[in-house]
């Protein structure tokens, strides 16, 4: 077998297309009309918006929101191709910053996510058969309601009359410290984003748990591993994956988010999808706002490549 | 749709032509007043939705069709007019235009109303907790109070203002003299710097929960639409709290967004619109809407059949010396707008 476990990621997609090579013609169609169709709607819908939203970045904004126009009769309208948004991107440092806080916020996600997660995965995997499918089902129940209600949601439970925030401010007012506000604040953000993020980790990292060979355990404590040693030179490495397809799956939307911020952030909480949704809705700068998303594509995708790195020389080290 | 089934079964296809089709705000007309239009044209009203301007412009531009009736506000009309996309007005059609206050008339966006016919409009004010900003002995008829610290020291965490780069804008504008149109950018550094200097005590940029908060207690004081501030007084009054929300235009001045009705040049039927238009200028009609919503009304003939609560609201029909200091937003041109979105977004940041 070629396709050793130690080759690099991508290894399995040859495999699959010299196994493909070998398959008679008709099982070589039924394959291509069952991954044709998705195949074409990523196509169509994934990399078409992409292109035309890196073609409107080069262009000049309309007067009504949209682009101007390609080609104009009157010579002194702006037509063409221009570098202009990208020129005022890189001119100013506070777009950088915007970035910056927002990579802050997202890895802070990731992380409180990941310490919260990875117990529970663990428990669930460890779990009879039985309630582990029962466990599994309650991490994903709230996707049954709407994303909106869930974060107006904490509106109230924030809110300066709930319960929450009174018990808080009652225990802050024991040690004579001035009563805080929970709700419109970073503090709300990052709870909402953790707590809407959370199964997208706890998901992955389960599926990955659920899979470890509990002899490998065994194993372990025989050759005289204490339960701390068993975990973190046993079960945390052979977890690295799922660690680290949870991490993308809550780094990248957090990355992104904007209506968290809107509906739960005070006056200071803009982060890179609020300034984007800004562009094309408030200030009707399409291509400014799609050279902004170009930049956010880039840049998470430079973070998940980083992070890629460091992972595959951890796990093979 | 139930009452347009029985309309069918009763008088056949022939009258099941008669439609016509309004694209309208959410929420902005009463069902009775529909119903009545209905009967009096024997017609039936197909009505389609949107919740801002820039969504019913996207809506057009992707090709949308078949809308006899929009109502855009001043400057997505001033955008409609100069895509071509409406029809003219036959006047003739329209006598109860004379009841229309003249002062809402012949605005920047269409000189001598060839298009558009006034049809309500919102103020952008200060609405306040009549309770306790008395308590706190506060001024309530200045933008001041929403942006000078001396004020706001009494009130952090209590005040919310719109998450709108125009309107905040306009407001800071008018409180340091200047008119909310200015583009000036030395201006728009004056007001982002008095912007930022206030920012700390407010909660938050907000355009949709304040009502809310306004209504439960939590938010004493808001920047904020008209007829928002009169849904969280009557939300207010129906959940019996011990306070009422006030609306009270500032002083040194407020925005004035006035919303048309115009003819959509795919609209198969400026008949029936102009009928439409000419029912909805009646006094009757144009009082139900700011009966239901305390929209501002232009209308001079409104007035006797408005509840005098609501006509007692400054918001609804200001004093003439109030609507002196009210100003229309004009369309920024594409530059203007990058540089607002810059300052804005510092302002965000800071």
């Amino acid at each position: 077998m070629r396709c050793g476990w130690g080759g690099g990621t991508m290894r399995g997609c040859f495999c699959m297309s010299e196994e493909h090579a070998r398959l008679p013609p008709a099982a070589r169609l039924t394959k291509w009309l069952v991954s044709g169709p998705p195949f074409v709607y990523l196509l169509l819908f994934f990399a078409a918006p992409g292109l035309i939203m890196v073609l409107a970045s080069f262009r000049f904004p309309g007067e009504f929101g949209g682009l101007a126009p390609f080609t104009a009769t009157d010579p002194d309208a702006l037509q063409g191709l221009t570098l202009e948004t990208y020129r005022f991107f890189f001119s100013d440092f506070i777009y950088t910053e915007i970035f910056i806080k927002s990579f802050i916020v997202a890895l802070t996600t990731t992380l409180i996510c990941l310490v919260m997660a990875y117990p529970l995965a663990l428990l669930i995997a460890r779990s009879p058969k039985k309630s582990r499918d029962l466990m599994v089902l309650l991490v994903i129940l709230p996707f049954a309601s709407n994303f909106l209600i869930r974060v107006y949601a904490w509106m109230i439970i924030l809110g300066p009359q709930a319960a929450l925030s009174l018990a808080f401010n009652g225990l802050l007012g024991m040690f004579g410290v001035e009563p805080v506000r929970l709700l419109f604040s970073p503090f709300a953000v990052l709870v909402a984003m953790v707590y809407v993020h959370l199964p997208f980790m706890v998901l992955p990292l389960y599926t990955n748990l659920e899979r470890h060979d509990p002899t490998l355990l065994d194993a372990a404590q025989d050759l005289g591993a204490n339960a701390w040693q068993r975990f973190w030179r046993v079960t945390f490495p052979l977890s690295l994956p799922g660690i680290f397809a949870g991490s993308v799956l809550v780094f990248i939307p957090v990355m992104g988010m904007f209506a968290i911020p809107d509906i739960l952030g005070g006056t200071g909480d803009m982060l890179v999808g609020n300034l984007i949704k800004e562009q094309f809705l408030g200030t009707r700068d399409w291509p400014f706002g799609s050279t902004l998303s170009i930049m956010l594509t880039l840049a998470v995708l430079l973070c998940v490549w980083i992070a890629a790195r460091l992972g595959g020389r951890r796990r093979y080290a | 749709m139930w009452r347009g089934l029985l309309f069918l079964l009763c008088f056949g296809n022939a009258q099941a032509d008669d439609v016509l089709h309004l694209y309208n705000w959410n929420n902005y007309i009463s069902e009775e007043t529909v119903q009545r239009f209905e009967k009096q044209c024997a017609c039936r009203v197909v009505q389609d939705y949107y919740s801002d301007n820039e969504e019913m412009l996207a809506k057009l531009a992707a090709g949308a069709t078949g809308y006899d009736i929009l109502v855009p506000t001043g400057n997505a009309l001033e955008s409609l007019i100069r895509q071509k996309a409406l029809r003219p007005l036959d006047k003739r059609m329209l006598p109860n235009l004379k009841n229309t206050n003249p002062a809402y008339l012949n605005t920047p966006f269409d000189p001598g109303n060839r298009y558009s016919v006034p049809y309500a409009y919102t103020l952008t004010l200060i609405g306040y907790n009549s309770e306790k900003l008395r308590e706190l002995n506060l001024p309530v008829d200045s933008w001041a109070v929403i942006f000078e610290p001396r004020y706001l020291g009494k009130l952090k965490g209590r005040v919310t203002v719109l998450d709108s780069q125009r309107e905040l804008l306009a407001a800071a504008l008018k409180y340091l003299g200047y008119s909310a149109n200015d583009t000036d950018e030395t201006h728009w550094k004056q007001a982002r710097d008095l912007i930022i200097r206030a920012k700390p005590y407010w909660a938050a940029f907000n355009a949709s929960s304040y009502i809310k908060e306004l209504t439960v207690g939590n938010i004493w004081l808001v920047h904020g639409y008209s007829n928002d501030i009169f849904q969280a007084d009557l939300d207010a009054q129906n959940a019996g709290r011990g306070f009422r929300i006030v609306a009270s235009i500032p002083k040194e001045g407020a925005v004035l967004a006035l919303d048309s009705m115009v003819l959509h040049n795919s609209g198969p039927r400026p008949d029936l619109a102009h009928r439409f238009i000419d029912f909805m200028l009646d006094g009757r009609n144009s009082a139900e809407l700011t009966n239901l919503i305390g929209s501002g009304n232009p209308n001079r003939d409104a007035l006797q059949y408005i509840k005098p609560e609501v006509a007692r609201n400054p918001a609804v029909f200001p004093g003439a010396a109030q609507q002196e200091r009210l100003e229309m937003l004009r369309d920024l041109d594409r530059h203007q707008r990058r540089v607002l979105s810059r300052i804005w977004t510092e302002i965000k940041l800071r």
